[in-house]
């Protein structure tokens, strides 16, 4: 998930005069320990990006010529073309969807809009590996038919193994969205139109489709952006998009720079596709209106049934198989004999990488969300931004670059459990920082003011009250980074000790070595453990509510 | 404005024993509405009374279970007519606003305007009317509240519709804006010689805007009238406790005249002829200004004297609720001469010279007198309106 700080067009009075008066600390200056702290933070985000572009410029001149060779022309262009696929993938199952779960009378409808919105926590690589186990040449598929002869099927992988996928994991970015811009779109829009002599047909195509479009365009933008940053799913299915031949570059050549290079292009792709992604949403929010009736619903009448059959095949494909695949492998794994003593090694591995990353993410996030919150200024929006411009980049760009800094700079912290840590730590940090910053806007600085005026100081105020109020927000955001860092595969596999295996590192050796029965414990406890992110989120968003 | 020239139909809408159903609740329940050419109808009545209902039936957004309704001499609904809202030539303005978001104000208020080759014109022409004649090229969002309800008034009007339905489109703004803009719609309206009905909660909207008032509650329509007509001889004792404050007093009538403990009043309405030759009881409608509070001498206050319990201010006048020591409570008014009145002063009240109504004394109605509705004075600041201790 990624995203950039939102800025609303102004709103105008009566007199073209702004109408939001309401008190702001803008004459309130940060405490400078908390500018520093702030700046260091931002400073630390940006570290990867600013290093690329260093050593990218440091190439020899044959990078030059590198770029512009065929093979680097046809990865980039299998790259966008993956991004289309799946961006156009997500739109054709993200709408239905979500006009599905929102404006018709389908059955089970709440249950279909929680199945639909799980995937997105389901790591790629596990659905990849899910397949690859199902599907694949020697997979469960064939396992199953083996009875009728069939000795291999046909590889799943390339291009449209990992669109497939991709979209499959991807798709509630499109539902989500849409999902949302319906629900804030006041039914009278509809209605005006109709009284303006429309058919129901004219309104669709003349207003509630054009009201959707910044919402629908932002999730597809997402789920493109998802899709070209991933490593998991491509590298297990083998298509050579940006970020897997990164990862070969790095692994195959003596002159690293030329992953440098690969790696700024998959760079200025993603920000501008983040940067369009947030004018989108701008625009979305624009829309929004102040509906105070649900939707208007529609009877599906005979369309019910193949309503219910389209969503159960995406559930089928993106949740199912998935799941039932795990689950035959580690039947078989465990009939086999597989230790599952390996399992719990690794998995504590996880939880302690998680569990250290996630206090000390969020103790990064409250520096920022202070600021942010409490003193809002050009320096909180350029700490914020930068934040969220380090989380926008690619997982294996980072990692890339933070195994050059090490090893350049800090040789001895390479392939230790700290540096691991703290990338993980300012690399989810904005998770944390949007709820931490929501909780402090309730807490507000009224409840400080009200202890300070019952004799406390500023900071025993603050320790005494804002802190406590501000728990249920550390806790959901602390969760959020620890799964998140729990299902991170590019940085755990670049940097992490060698010997120090995590779930993550496991399921992707077992299943680039067609150890399926091996990979499917981590990867079944990683499909519950993605279950607990959604229910986090959920509570999240009451939370922040 | 062809559309008032032309010989039209008598009623812009006609609406006959609608009906329409929700679960157990009747939110519409045989109710007649008639809208002439040009006329401004508002609908006044609380909260769920069913007005919205109405106004959604009329327009085609809704179905009723029962009755008919013409709109500019045309069936549209029942007997077997089912016309849908595209094709109903009604204008609605909506309590949110409801503009498209995606499109400028000049393509909104053309948004009905595909198939008229006057597009352009008529736009601006509209836009000169709601005085915004700049904006067209503006987003709904870069407007203000106010803007926005007035181009949704333009957008209604663009098609010349027979008739607009506003539902309470002024309800999600500040008084001051209100005010000013009701004002302004009126006047565009007007300009535009449309027929009008105004769905609307607050008494002071449904009284200065409408040509008549319809006062609905429980889906009925109570009484339908000019608003002076409302107001002076309301149909029944909801409408007089509705429409402004009204206290009813026990008293006993004949021949268009009642009896109470104020002395003899003349009746005018429904009820002044009835009970020819014999006497019945029934409850009289006094307002507070029907009263002359005077100042009761110091010392005990005699049998006749009211002790004040409550003031409010309404920033025109100065309401007090008074009890007689029999317990009876009553809202009067009180001049600008006695302006200094306190709370637990005694005071004596002398009835002026009135017509109004009586209504039959029937095993409902409350044994006392009632204070005014909060309902209806819901609106106006209060002042200092602390209990007797």
């Amino acid at each position: 998930m990624s995203g950039v700080v939102s800025r609303r067009p102004p709103r105008f009075g009566p007199r073209g005069s702004p109408t939001r008066t309401a008190v702001r600390d803008t004459d309130r200056r940060a405490p400078w320990p908390l500018a520093v702290a702030a700046l260091i933070i931002a400073f630390l985000a940006l570290l990867p990006l600013v290093y690329l572009v260093i050593r990218a410029f440091g190439a020899e001149a044959s990078a030059a010529a590198f770029l512009l060779r065929p093979r680097t022309f046809g990865v980039v262009a299998g790259t966008l073309g993956l991004g289309l696929l799946v961006g156009a993938g997500s739109i054709g199952l993200g709408v239905p969807i979500a006009w599905l779960t929102t404006r018709t009378d389908l059955p089970g409808r709440p249950m279909w809009a929680v199945l639909t919105a799980i995937p997105l926590a389901i790591p790629s690589y596990v659905v990849g590996f899910a397949f690859l186990a199902f599907f694949g040449p020697r997979g469960a598929l064939q396992g199953l038919l083996a009875p009728l002869g069939v000795e291999r099927l046909p590889s799943i992988g390339g291009l449209f193994g990992a669109a497939l996928v991709l979209t499959l994991v991807s798709f509630p970015y499109v539902s989500i969205a849409t999902r949302a811009a319906i629900l804030r779109t006041d039914p009278a829009v509809e209605e005006s139109a109709r009284l303006l002599g429309d058919s129901r047909l004219a309104v669709f195509r003349r207003v509630t489709l054009p009201v959707l479009v910044p919402a629908i365009a932002a999730g597809a933008l997402l789920a493109i952006l998802y899709a070209l940053s991933d490593f998991g799913a491509v590298s297990l299915l083998q298509f050579d998009s940006l970020s897997r031949a990164i990862y070969l570059q790095y692994g195959a050549s003596f002159d690293r720079s030329l992953a440098a290079i690969l790696a700024l292009v998959l760079v200025v792709i993603t920000l501008a596709l983040t940067w369009g992604e947030g004018r989108l949403r701008d625009r979305a929010g624009t829309y929004a209106s102040r509906a105070r009736r649900p939707p208007t619903t529609v009877a599906l009448g005979r369309w019910r049934w193949p309503a219910v059959a389209f969503l159960t095949v995406v559930v089928g494909l993106a949740l199912v198989v998935p799941v039932g695949t795990i689950a035959w492998w580690l039947v078989r794994g465990l009939a086999q004999g597989e230790p599952l003593r390996l399992v719990v090694d690794v998995a504590l591995n996880s939880f302690l990488v998680g569990g250290i990353a996630a206090v000390a993410s969020v103790a990064l996030a409250l520096v920022v969300a202070l600021l942010a919150a409490r003193y809002p200024s050009r320096l909180a929006t350029l700490v914020e931004s930068s934040t969220y411009a380090g989380y926008a980049l690619p997982g294996i760009v980072v990692a890339l670059a933070m195994v050059f800094l090490a090893t350049r700079t800090l040789p001895i912290v390479y392939q230790t459990l700290v540096l691991l840590v703290a990338v993980y730590a300012v690399r989810f940090m904005p998770q944390a920082i949007g709820g931490l910053r929501a909780g402090l806007g309730q807490a507000g600085r009224g409840l400080e003011e009200a202890g300070r005026s019952l004799g406390d100081g500023p900071v025993r105020a603050f320790a005494r009250l804002t802190l406590p109020a501000l728990r249920p927000a550390f806790v959901a955001a602390g969760a959020l980074v620890f799964l998140t860092v729990v299902k991170e595969l590019p940085l755990a596999l670049l940097l992490a000790p060698i010997g120090f295996d995590t779930l993550a590192t496991e399921i992707w050796d077992a299943a680039t070595s067609g150890f399926y029965a091996r990979a499917a414990a981590p990867a079944a406890l990683l499909l519950v453990l993605s279950v607990g992110t959604v229910a986090v989120l959920l509570r999240f968003e009451d939370a922040t509510r | 404005m062809s559309a008032v020239i032309r010989p039209g139909p008598a009623f812009a809408v006609q609406a006959r024993g609608l009906r329409r159903r929700f679960g157990d609740v009747l939110a519409v329940d045989d109710v007649d509405l008639d809208v002439m050419p040009g006329e401004m109808l508002t609908v006044l009545g609380p909260s769920g009374c069913g007005k919205t209902t109405v106004l959604r039936l009329i327009a085609g957004l809704d179905t009723p279970d029962a009755g008919t309704i013409e709109i500019g001499g045309r069936r549209v609904s029942g007997a077997g007519a089912s016309v849908p809202p595209e094709r109903r030539r009604v204008g609605m303005v909506f309590q949110d606003v409801a503009l498209f978001p995606h499109l400028s104000v000049r393509d909104n208020i053309g948004y009905g305007l595909r198939r008229d080759p006057d597009r352009e014109v008529r736009v601006r022409e509209l836009l000169e009317l709601i005085a915004l004649p700049d904006a067209g090229d503006r987003m709904p969002y870069q407007l203000s509240g106010g803007m926005q309800q007035r181009v949704a008034v333009a957008r209604a009007l663009a098609p010349r519709p027979d008739v607009v339905l506003l539902d309470e489109p002024f309800s999600s703004l500040d008084a001051a804006l209100r005010t000013q803009l009701r004002g302004d719609v009126r006047e565009i309206l007007r300009a535009a010689g449309a027929a009008a009905v105004f769905v609307t909660h607050d008494q002071d909207e449904a009284l200065t805007l409408g040509d008549r008032v319809a006062v609905m509650v429980r889906g009925r329509v109570e009484q339908v009238a000019p608003p002076e007509v409302v107001y002076g001889e309301p149909a029944t004792p909801f409408v007089a406790t509705f429409v402004g404050t009204a206290n009813l007093v026990h008293g006993e009538y004949r021949d268009g005249l009642a009896v109470t403990r104020f002395g003899v009043v003349r009746l005018v309405g429904r009820g002044s002829g009835a009970g020819a030759g014999t006497t019945r009881r029934g409850l009289v409608v006094m307002r507070p200004e029907h009263f002359e509070v005077l100042e009761a001498p110091d010392g005990p206050a005699d049998a006749g004297s009211w002790r004040i319990l409550r003031r409010r201010f309404t920033g025109t006048e100065i309401l007090y609720e008074v009890a007689a020591p029999d317990g009876e409570r009553l809202w009067v008014e009180a001049g600008h001469a006695v302006r200094r009145l306190r709370l637990g002063d005694a005071v004596n009240l002398r009835l002026r010279e009135i017509e109004t109504v009586v209504f039959p004394a029937v095993g409902a109605h409350p044994a006392t007198t009632t204070a005014p509705l909060d309902a209806g004075l819901a609106a106006t600041p209060e002042s200092s309106a602390t209990a007797l201790g």
